[in-house]
């Protein structure tokens, strides 16, 4: 475990808490370790970010910095339009959720994990778009436009205007008025993605590096090698954490954790009871069937959907009958990673994704598989032959 | 679930509905053995005859349910037994995901029943359904977990097509 700083003045500044991540792509793409990394670059504003594959060393500049407002999710950009890394070595920044799914396409064979290097980044909640500027308009008291960053730091959403003054409000506050992180960062357990090959943030940086430095851990052997790379090649410097530093980070860890288990249980007695099914449906029930759940899941990869077969549910029927909405559940429900991009996509407001994530939380106490964790845990029912009652 | 049997089953006691899902080559044959045997067993069961165990996915039986059945129940071969060698172990591992899963959406997991019945207990087989059934009718009608959804005798609404949805707003 490391503090690690870029070497560049320019890089420093333009990036987070030392500009580390970039430095690490920037030397991994210089040392032709990969072909390109595929990072959120920033849009026309803050609130807006889109994947992009970058190739040069000034595309990396460019997306350099920390953005909160981005409901991406890169590892079914990577199946879609890089063809799954089959033949393109990718270095990819990745949120837990984003590594989980990375993690879960690459145990179905749908992303090539040798060619991915996982660069990870800790994410405490990203939040939506449309209501963080209504936010910013209601808590701040200013024009959303004004905001140039943001950054999430000790419980608060700290922003920064183009004055240069910063103003800050505490994350519960905006949460109890129904703002802050998407309902799915909320419930969210993974803030520090140990599935990824290296994870940078700037919990457990103290003393004199505070905010200038990045936390970097290192968990496989590509990790290592991206790490030894930017270092050899000048890019960046490490030095080791102190103890109190890693102490701090598992502490900030274990509270996230906790709180992610208070929201857990807040919003899934919405559907407790004895009537659980019917309470699902009056919800689910909503639904148009545009089928943005299906296109945004990392997990449902299928060429042919089960769904479209006359015998499974007549088709074009509105609402859609139960068997549609059921067999997702049971075709992801084991898997899913709690990204929230079915919930993002859909134009009905159906909590999919708390539904999904619900379904997931009672199999995984049946089954003890967590879903993403790590490569070796074998996909339920994938094993089945070893099993005999 | 014929209208006629709908009506039949208002007026008298309610009766649960049993799908059972039988493997062709040991439970089919322990039914059949049954039958020849003239054993008297309950005839809440519909029996569908598919070649193995493993062959059900796992789907088919939420839709079993969602077609108005109480109980669904999954009869296979004994470990070993199976004529294509490693159906039923299949099977077994999809019912160990099932329950849970039907827990989590709201029906019973008790609802669902998976046993191994090989083709000369007939004995079993008899047992087995009576026992079912007097399962079934602690657990009464499906209808009280599915709601606006269940079919058949509990169901109050009927679902239009999207094509009579747009023909009514028109007319």
């Amino acid at each position: 475990m490391f503090y690690g700083k870029a070497t560049d003045q320019a890089t420093q500044e333009r990036g987070e808490c030392g500009g580390a991540v970039t430095a690490i792509l920037t030397a991994a793409l210089e040392q032709n370790l990969v072909d390109g990394a595929l990072v959120i670059k920033r849009s026309e504003s803050i609130y807006d970010g889109f994947p992009f594959f970058a190739t040069t060393k000034e595309e990396i500049a460019e997306a350099s910095g920390s953005l909160h407002c981005a409901p991406t999710l890169s590892a079914k950009v990577i199946k879609n339009y890089l063809d799954g890394a089959r033949d393109t070595r990718i270095a990819v920044t990745c949120k837990p959720c984003d590594a989980r799914a990375i993690v879960e396409m690459g145990k179905r064979n749908q992303i090539n994990m040798d060619n991915i290097y996982m660069v990870g980044v800790n994410c405490a909640g990203t939040m939506p778009p449309v209501p963080a500027r209504e936010m910013i308009r209601k808590f701040y008291e200013i024009d959303p436009d004004d905001v140039v960053k943001e950054e999430i730091a000790k419980g608060k959403l700290i922003i920064q205007t183009k004055d240069g003054e910063h103003k800050e409000v505490s994350i519960d506050t905006l949460e109890k008025e129904g703002y802050g992180r998407r309902k799915n960062c909320q419930r969210c357990e993974f803030n520090i993605p140990r599935m990824a090959d290296i994870a940078c943030g700037n919990w457990g940086v103290i003393g004199p590096d505070a905010g200038q430095a990045t936390f970097i851990e290192v968990f496989t052997d590509k990790g290592q090698k991206l790490l030894d790379t930017a270092t050899s090649s000048g890019a960046l410097t490490l030095t080791d954490a102190p103890p109190e530093g890693i102490a701090l980070r598992e502490k900030l860890d274990g509270i996230m954790v906790k709180m992610a288990h208070k929201f857990m249980d807040a919003q899934f007695a919405k559907y407790d009871g004895d009537d659980k099914f019917e309470k699902m449906f009056a919800d689910l029930d909503r639904c148009i069937l545009c089928r943005n759940c299906i296109i945004n899941c990392p997990i449902c990869y299928c060429e042919e959907c089960f769904t479209k077969k006359d015998y499974v549910m007549a088709q074009g029927t509105l609402p859609p009958e139960p068997m549609f909405h059921l067999t997702r559940l049971m075709h992801i429900g084991p898997s899913c990673v709690d990204c929230g991009q079915c919930e993002d996509g859909c134009p009905a407001e159906i909590p999919i994704a708390m539904i999904t994530h619900m379904v997931q939380t009672d199999l995984q106490k049946a089954t003890g598989y967590v879903p993403g964790r790590s490569l070796e845990d074998p996909i339920p029912l994938s094993e089945w032959e070893e099993v005999q009652e | 679930m014929s209208q006629a049997e709908a009506a039949q089953s208002s007026e008298q006691e309610w009766e649960p509905r049993i799908l059972t899902f039988c493997c062709n080559w040991c439970s089919y044959a322990g039914a059949d053995s049954a039958g020849t045997s003239r054993m008297q067993y309950p005839t809440n069961m519909r029996i569908i005859r598919i070649m193995c165990s493993g062959r059900l996915n796992p789907m088919f039986i939420v839709k079993g349910f969602l077609s108005g059945a109480d109980m669904v129940m999954m009869l296979g071969c004994h470990f070993g037994d199976c004529h294509y060698l490693k159906g039923n172990f299949a099977c077994n591992a999809r019912m160990t995901l099932l329950k849970p899963y039907l827990q989590a959406i709201g029906i019973n997991p008790e609802r669902l029943y998976w046993n191994q019945i090989s083709a000369s207990e007939a004995i079993k087989f008899k047992e087995t359904m009576e026992n079912i059934v007097k399962k079934g009718k602690e657990l009464g009608p499906i209808a009280n977990e599915l709601g606006v959804h269940a079919q058949g005798a509990g169901a109050q609404t009927s679902k239009k097509t999207a094509k009579a949805v747009a023909e009514d707003s028109f007319s």
